[in-house]
C-alpha cells in the first residue's frame, strides 16, 4: 500500500535551506513516538512522511493485541498530538532523496515534496471535491477492497486531513475544482525540493509486507476467498467500508476460517528464512475478533510454533484456545478453491502421525510476514548504511546500541530494523530520541555551535 | 464567580464530514441549543478543526465578545487541545472552553437510532454549556525541573540509561544494591546473536560509565530509603551499607585463607564456594575493591591482619540526600529456582538450570571437552518451559503463565555455541514451541541442521526426568513422532530451561507506588503506547523489571526511560494540568479523610492565616482523581476545572426533556 504517482507535472520548485535540529523519516508509530520525546525535550523536529498522512500501518489495524485496544482510537490521537506539537514540523507525501554527511552533527537533506494539486493552506477537508469526482479506483488504504475517488482525502483520520488528487487516474473533468468551497484545487501545483539541515537523523522508515501472491502453492489473487490478514484487519475495523464480515468472493459470511501462518516467513522457498514476530498474535488476535462476531463460525489456526512470547501473549493465546479456536501445527503445503468458492487446504497433520490431510474452509487468511525497506541505504550519498542479510537496518553492536547504525549520528526505530510489534517499535521510537538527544549534546559539547545556528528550544 | 453573570458563548457543532451529520441532526441540535441561557453564537460548521472554522470562531470571538466557548464534535483526545489551542489564540483563557463528545458518544454509538442520537448529542451540547457558564479561567502549573535523575538498578539497563543520560547533558546518581555493578548479564557466559559474553558487555559499560565520571555518580551496595517531592523535584534518599573496605588489598587472597570461611557462591548459583570476603567477580567489574559479607562473617577479626590498611570495620552506613528531576527504575529480573524435585531439580547434581549451564561454561574454560561433576558430558537435554508457561489449575494456585521470550532463544544460541566449541556433544531439546522470533529463527534454523534434537512435548504430559544412583533418563513422548510410544533417553546433564520471575523489591515499589501487574513485574501505564511510564509523573521503567526481556530488548527499553526521564529533566521549567484539588479551607473540619484516602500523599495539614490548621493540597503531587473530593464530608475539597456545582448542572442540563 502506497500512494506513488507515475507522473509528476511541472518543474520542481527550489525552495531556500532550513534548519531543524532532527530530522524523522516515516511517520508511522516508531517514527511518532521518537519525534513526540524529542520535541518534548525541547527539540526542534522535522517529520517527513512519503505517504500523504502519516500514521504508518497502525491506524489501518482493527484492534491490538493483546489488549484489545482500538488501534485507530489509540493511534489517531497520537497522530494529532504530532501535529499539534510546537516542535514537529510535518512534512507528508514528501520523500528524502538524499542525505550528506557534512561533518558530525551536520547533515545536510534533500527532500522532494510531491503535488497534492490542492492548496494545503485553505483546504478544510470538506470532501466536496471527493463527491464530486466521477472516477473510482482501488483504494490502497483498504487493499483493494474497497473503492476511492481520483480526488480524496486518504483516510478519514488522516493527518493532516487535506485532499489530494491522483494525477494517476484524474480525467481532468474539473468536477472538484468546481465543488471546492474554498478555492483549493491547483492542478498547476509544482513539485517542491526542500533544502534541510539537521544535527542527527532518525530512520523509522517501516516494512513492507510479503508480496504473497510469490506463493503460488496459496492461490493469493487467484482464489477470490483467500485474503491477506491486512485485508482481514481492514475488514474488521471499526472504519471498514463493509461493516460485516463477509468473504470478498461472494458477500457469504464465513463459518469455517483457516489461518495460514508463517505466510512468506520462515520459508527459504520464498527467500525469507526469518520469522516475522508479529504474525501468531495478530492471527490469533483476528481470530477472537471473529469469534465475538460471528459466534457460530469455527476458526482454525495452522501454525508451526506460536511464537506468543511477549507481555501477555501467552495468557492471550491461552484465552484463544478457550474459546475453542482451534491450532493445528503443520505447515500449510498448498490452497485448492472449490465449486462453491470454498478451499481445500492441504496441510501436514504433525500431531495426527505427520501425514498429509486435507480440510474445507470457506475463507482462507494467509498471515502474511514483514519484509525489509532496504531502499532506504540508497538515500545516503557519502556514507555507507549497512543493512542486514534481509536488508533491514544493522547496528553495529545490536545488544548495547540497538538503534545505532553504522553511521554515526544516524539512528533507526521500528520495524526498520527488524520485524517487531507495536509495543516495541514505541520503545525503540523512545530509545533512538534519547541517543539521538545524547549524540546531538555530545557532539555540542566537543565542538560549540555557534550561537545562531542553535534552534531555540 | 456567580453563575452565567456577563458570561457569553459561542457554541459550535461539529458535522465531522458525515461521521457526525450522517446519523445527529446537528441543524437541530443548534437549533435546541442556541436560547439556552448566555449562548450568543450557535452555529453548524463541517470540520470545527479545520484552519477555517477555527479562524471563523477565532473571528465570533472577537466580534461579539464572546468569552466562553464550547465545541461538539470528536472525542476530546483527538480535538480538545485543538479548541483550546483556538480559545487562547482569539485571547480568552484556554480553560474557559468545553468540548463536548458527540461522535463517539452519540452518533457512532447510535448508527441504529437517529432521533436518539440526536437527542443525546443535544443532552451533551447543553451539559457543556452548563460547564463552561460556571468556568473560571485556570493557569497551568509551573515548577522547575532539575537537570539530574536517579537510576536504580546497576545492571546492564540502568547502565546504559546512565550513560545516554549523561551524554544528553543530565547529571545521574546510579544505585546499585549489590556490591558490584553488572547485575545478571554479568553471569551469562555468552549472548546471542553475537558471540559476545555478559562480562564483556558489562565491562564495555562500566568503562563508558566511568569516562562519565563528571556526570555519574555511582553508589553501590547502596538502596534508596525515601523519596519525597514530585515531578522536576524529587529529593531522593540513598542509603550507603559499609562495605568495610576501603579500598583493593593486594593480600585479599591472604585474607581469605585466613578467614577459611565458605558460603555457597550466588554468583556461580552455589556452583562453586566463596569466602564471606567477596573479591570482584570477574575482570574489569566495579568497583574493584573487596566487600565483606557480614552477615556471614563470624567477626574473629583475622582478616584485618593481611588488609588491616584496607579493612574498616568500624564502617557505619552513610544516607545521603540527592535532588533530581525524574527517577527511573531498572531492577531487573530473578531467574525462576525451581522447587526441589521439579524435574530432578535438588534431587541429582547433573540437574541444572540454564543459568547454572552459563557459569558452568564460563567456569569450563577454554577446554574442548566438557566436565561437570567431574565427569565429561556427552549427551544434553534441555527441558523448556520451566516456571514459564504454567498452568493455572485452581484459582489460588500461584504460578507463572506468561513466557519468559528469551529463554527459547538463549536456549537454542547457547547448543549452537556449545556445538562449536565441544566434540561429540547429543542435545536433545524437549520444547512445547520454539519461540525464536524475528531473526532468531536463524540460530534455530542452525541448531536444526547441526542434528540437535527438537521434541514438542505436551503441557498436560511433560517429560520426566528419572534419577536412578548416578544415572539421569529422560523419559518423554514426542508429539512430532506421535506413532512411537514412550522414549527414555540416558543423559549426561539435565538443563532447565527456567524463565524470569519478578524480584520482590516490595520496599522500593511501595515507596515509588510502582504496582505490579498480574505476573508479578512493574505495570506499565499502557502496554502499547506508554511502556516506560508509570502512573506517578517523572517515574520511568526499564528493561526486565517491567517483563521478561533479553539483552537488546532490555537495553531498547532502558534507553526510552531515559528518554522520558530527559523529557522531564532537560526542561527548565514543567507545566501541569491545572486540574488538581483544592480546599476551600473555610470549610474544612479537618476530618483528615482526604489524606487517608490519597494515593499520591499529595494532601498535608497546614496553618491558615484565618481558620487556622486545615488540609492543603501540594499541586504538583496532585493528580486530579478526586478520590478526596468524594470522601470530604463537608465539600471543602474541590477539583479545579470541576467542581461540584460544576458537575450538579451539568447532570441537571443532561436530564432536562429534549424537544427536537
Amino acid at each position: 500500500m502506497s500512494i506513488r504517482p507515475k507522473v509528476l507535472y511541472g518543474e520542481p520548485e527550489e525552495l531556500p535551506e532550513e534548519r531543524y535540529d532532527v530530522l524523522v523519516i516515516g511517520g508511522g508509530i516508531a517514527g511518532m513516538q521518537a519525534s513526540l520525546d524529542l520535541g518534548n525535550m525541547g527539540y526542534k523536529i522535522l517529520l517527513v512522511d512519503k505517504e500523504p498522512t502519516i500514521g504508518g500501518h497502525m491506524f489501518k489495524l482493527s484492534k491490538t493485541f493483546p489488549t484489545m485496544d482500538c488501534a485507530s482510537c489509540i493511534s489517531t490521537p497520537r497522530m494529532a498530538e504530532v501535529s499539534h506539537h510546537p516542535n514537529v514540523k510535518l512534512m507528508t507525501y514528501s520523500e528524502v532523496k538524499e542525505v550528506w554527511k557534512d561533518g558530525e552533527g551536520n547533515f545536510r537533506i534533500r527532500v522532494f515534496e510531491k503535488p497534492r494539486y490542492v492548496d494545503p493552506s485553505t483546504c478544510t477537508g470538506c470532501q466536496e471535491c471527493e463527491f464530486a469526482c466521477p472516477v473510482i479506483v482501488s483504494n490502497e488504504y483498504d487493499w483493494g477492497l474497497s473503492g476511492r475517488k481520483a480526488a480524496f482525502i486518504p483516510f478519514d483520520t488522516a493527518v493532516p486531513r487535506i485532499a489530494m488528487i491522483d494525477m494517476d487516474n484524474c480525467v481532468f473533468c474539473g468536477q472538484c475544482e468546481r465543488a471546492c468551497p474554498a478555492d483549493s484545487i491547483d492542478f498547476l501545483q509544482r513539485p517542491k525540493w526542500h533544502t534541510i539541515r539537521v544535527k542527527t537523523v532518525i530512520l523509522a522508515t517501516g516494512f513492507h509486507l510479503f508480496p504473497i501472491e510469490k506463493k503460488l502453492e496459496y492461490g493469493f489473487g487467484k482464489y477470490a476467498n483467500v485474503i491477506t490478514s491486512m485485508q482481514m484487519e481492514r475488514i474488521l475495523a471499526p472504519t471498514t467500508s463493509w461493516h460485516a464480515i463477509v468473504r470478498p468472493g461472494d458477500g457469504k459470511e464465513p463459518s469455517n476460517i483457516a489461518y495460514v501462518l508463517c505466510a512468506g516467513s520462515r520459508d527459504r522457498t520464498l527467500g525469507n528464512p526469518y520469522c516475522s514476530q508479529v504474525c501468531c498474535m495478530y492471527s490469533i488476535k483476528q481470530a477472537q475478533l471473529i469469534a465475538g462476531a460471528l459466534p457460530l463460525a469455527d476458526v482454525t489456526i495452522y501454525y508451526m510454533d506460536i511464537r506468543a512470547y511477549g507481555k501477555r501473549y501467552e495468557e492471550f493465546f491461552q484465552q484463544a484456545k478457550d474459546m475453542g479456536i482451534r491450532f493445528i501445527k503443520g505447515r500449510v503445503a498448498k490452497i485448492e478453491d472449490m465449486d462453491n468458492g470454498d478451499l481445500m487446504v492441504y496441510y501436514e497433520d504433525i500431531e495426527n502421525g505427520g501425514r498429509l490431510s486435507k480440510a474445507q474452509h470457506d475463507l482462507v487468511v494467509l498471515s502474511i510476514g514483514l519484509l525489509s525497506n532496504p531502499e532506504i541505504a540508497g538515500i545516503f550519498k557519502n556514507a555507507e548504511l549497512k543493512l542486514d542479510m534481509m536488508g533491514w537496518i544493522a547496528s553495529p553492536d545490536e545488544n548495547v546500541n540497538p538503534v545505532r547504525t553504522s553511521i554515526p549520528g544516524i539512528f533507526a526505530a521500528g520495524t526498520a530494523i527488524g520485524p517487531k510489534d507495536i509495543p516495541d517499535s514505541v520503545v525503540e521510537g523512545s530509545a533512538a530520541a534519547m541517543e539521538a538527544a545524547a549524540y546531538i549534546e555530545k557532539v555540542r559539547a566537543v565542538k560549540p555551535v555557534p550561537a545562531e545556528a542553535r534552534s531555540e528550544g | 464567580m456567580s453563575e452565567g453573570k456577563d458570561v457569553r458563548i459561542g457554541v459550535y457543532v461539529c458535522h465531522c464530514g458525515g461521521n457526525i451529520s450522517d446519523y445527529v441532526d446537528v441543524k437541530k441540535v443548534v437549533e435546541a441549543i442556541k436560547d439556552e441561557p448566555n449562548v450568543v453564537v450557535a452555529k453548524d460548521v463541517v470540520f470545527a478543526c479545520a484552519d477555517s472554522s477555527q479562524n471563523e470562531m477565532i473571528e465570533d470571538i472577537k466580534n461579539n465578545d464572546l468569552n466562553r466557548l464550547v465545541v461538539a464534535s470528536c472525542s476530546p483526545k483527538l480535538h480538545e487541545l485543538t479548541f483550546r489551542g483556538v480559545a487562547e489564540r482569539a485571547g480568552l483563557n484556554p480553560y474557559t472552553y468545553y468540548h463536548a463528545n458527540i461522535r463517539e458518544q452519540s452518533s457512532w454509538a447510535h448508527t441504529d437510532d437517529k432521533v436518539g442520537a440526536t437527542i443525546k448529542a443535544v443532552r451533551h451540547t447543553r451539559a457543556a454549556i452548563a460547564y463552561v457558564r460556571l468556568a473560571e479561567p485556570l493557569e497551568r502549573i509551573r515548577t522547575p525541573s532539575t537537570r539530574a535523575a536517579i537510576v536504580v538498578g546497576g545492571g546492564i539497563a540502568g547502565m546504559r540509561a546512565a550513560i545516554a543520560l549523561a551524554d544528553a547533558g543530565i547529571d545521574v546518581h546510579l544505585v546499585e544494591k549489590a556490591p558490584f555493578l553488572g547485575g545478571r548479564t554479568a553471569q551469562l557466559c555468552c549472548i546471542y546473536p553475537y558471540d559476545r559474553g555478559g562480562s564483556e558487555i558489562v565491562r564495555e559499560l562500566i568503562k563508558d560509565l566511568l569516562k562519565r565520571s563528571d556526570r555519574i555518580k555511582v553508589y553501590t551496595n547502596a538502596e534508596v530509603a525515601g523519596l519525597d517531592g514530585y515531578v522536576g523535584n524529587f529529593v531522593v534518599t540513598i542509603k550507603i551499607k559499609p562495605r568495610y573496605f576501603k579500598s583493593m588489598c593486594p593480600a585479599v587472597n591472604d585474607a581469605i585463607s585466613t578467614c577459611g570461611q565458605e558460603i555457597p557462591d550466588e554468583f556461580n548459583f552455589g556452583l562453586t564456594k566463596r569466602s564471606p570476603i567477596v573479591t570482584p567477580p570477574f575482570d574489569g567489574a566495579y568497583p574493584d575493591i573487596p566487600y565483606l559479607d557480614i552477615e556471614h562473617c563470624n567477626d574473629c577479626e583475622t582478616c584485618i591482619g593481611p588488609c588491616k590498611d584496607h579493612v574498616d570495620l568500624n564502617q557505619r552506613p552513610e544516607e545521603v540526600k540527592v535532588k533530581v528531576g525524574a527517577l527511573v527504575v531498572t531492577t531487573g529480573f530473578n531467574p525462576y529456582e525451581p522447587g526441589k524435585g521439579e524435574f530432578g531439580y535438588g534431587e541429582h547434581k547433573n540437574v541444572v538450570t540454564l543459568q547454572q549451564l552459563h557459569r558452568v561454561l564460563a567456569l569450563n574454560g577454554h577446554s574442548d571437552k566438557l566436565v561437570f561433576n567431574g565427569k565429561e558430558i556427552r549427551n544434553i537435554a534441555f527441558i523448556y518451559c520451566v516456571g514459564s508457561r504454567q498452568k493455572r489449575r485452581s484459582e489460588e494456585e500461584s504460578v507463572n503463565e506468561y513466557c519468559s521470550r528469551y529463554c527459547c532463544n538463549a536456549a537454542v544460541y547457547v547448543t549452537v555455541k556449545m556445538l562449536e566449541k565441544y566434540k561429540n556433544l547429543r542435545f536433545y531439546h524437549l520444547y512445547r514451541d520454539i519461540r525464536t522470533y524475528g531473526k532468531n529463527e536463524l540460530m534455530y534454523e542452525q541448531a536444526s541442521r547441526s542434528g540437535v534434537v527438537f521434541m514438542k512435548y505436551d503441557e498436560d504430559d511433560p517429560p520426566k526426568v528419572l534419577v536412578n544412583g548416578d544415572q539421569l533418563t529422560i523419559r518423554a513422548r514426542d508429539l512430532l513422532t506421535p506413532w512411537v510410544n514412550e522414549i527414555e533417553l540416558p543423559v549426561d546433564i539435565v538443563v532447565l530451561v527456567t524463565g524470569m520471575v519478578p524480584r520482590r523489591n516490595e520496599q522500593l515499589n511501595r515507596m515509588f507506588k510502582i504496582s505490579a501487574g498480574t505476573d508479578g513485574f512493574c505495570l506499565e501505564t499502557h502496554p502499547k503506547l506508554k511502556p516506560v511510564e508509570t502512573n506517578i509523573a517523572g517515574l520511568f521503567i526499564g528493561g526486565a523489571c517491567q517483563g521478561p526481556k533479553d539483552v537488546r530488548e532490555t537495553i531498547a527499553s532502558a534507553l526510552a526511560a531515559a528518554s522520558k526521564a530527559s523529557t522531564v529533566a532537560l526542561r527548565e521549567q514543567l507545566e501541569l494540568e491545572p486540574f488538581v484539588a483544592y480546599v476551600d479551607p473555610g470549610r474544612c473540619d479537618l476530618t483528615k479523610k482526604c489524606m487517608a484516602e490519597c494515593p499520591y500523599e499529595a494532601i498535608e495539614i497546614k496553618e491558615y492565616p484565618d481558620v487556622g490548621k486545615k488540609a492543603w493540597v501540594n499541586e504538583a503531587k496532585c493528580k486530579g482523581c478526586g478520590a478526596c473530593v468524594a470522601v470530604c464530608p463537608t465539600e471543602a475539597m474541590q477539583i479545579r476545572g470541576l467542581s461540584n456545582i460544576q458537575i450538579r448542572r451539568m447532570i441537571e442540563a443532561m436530564g432536562r426533556g429534549v424537544k427536537i
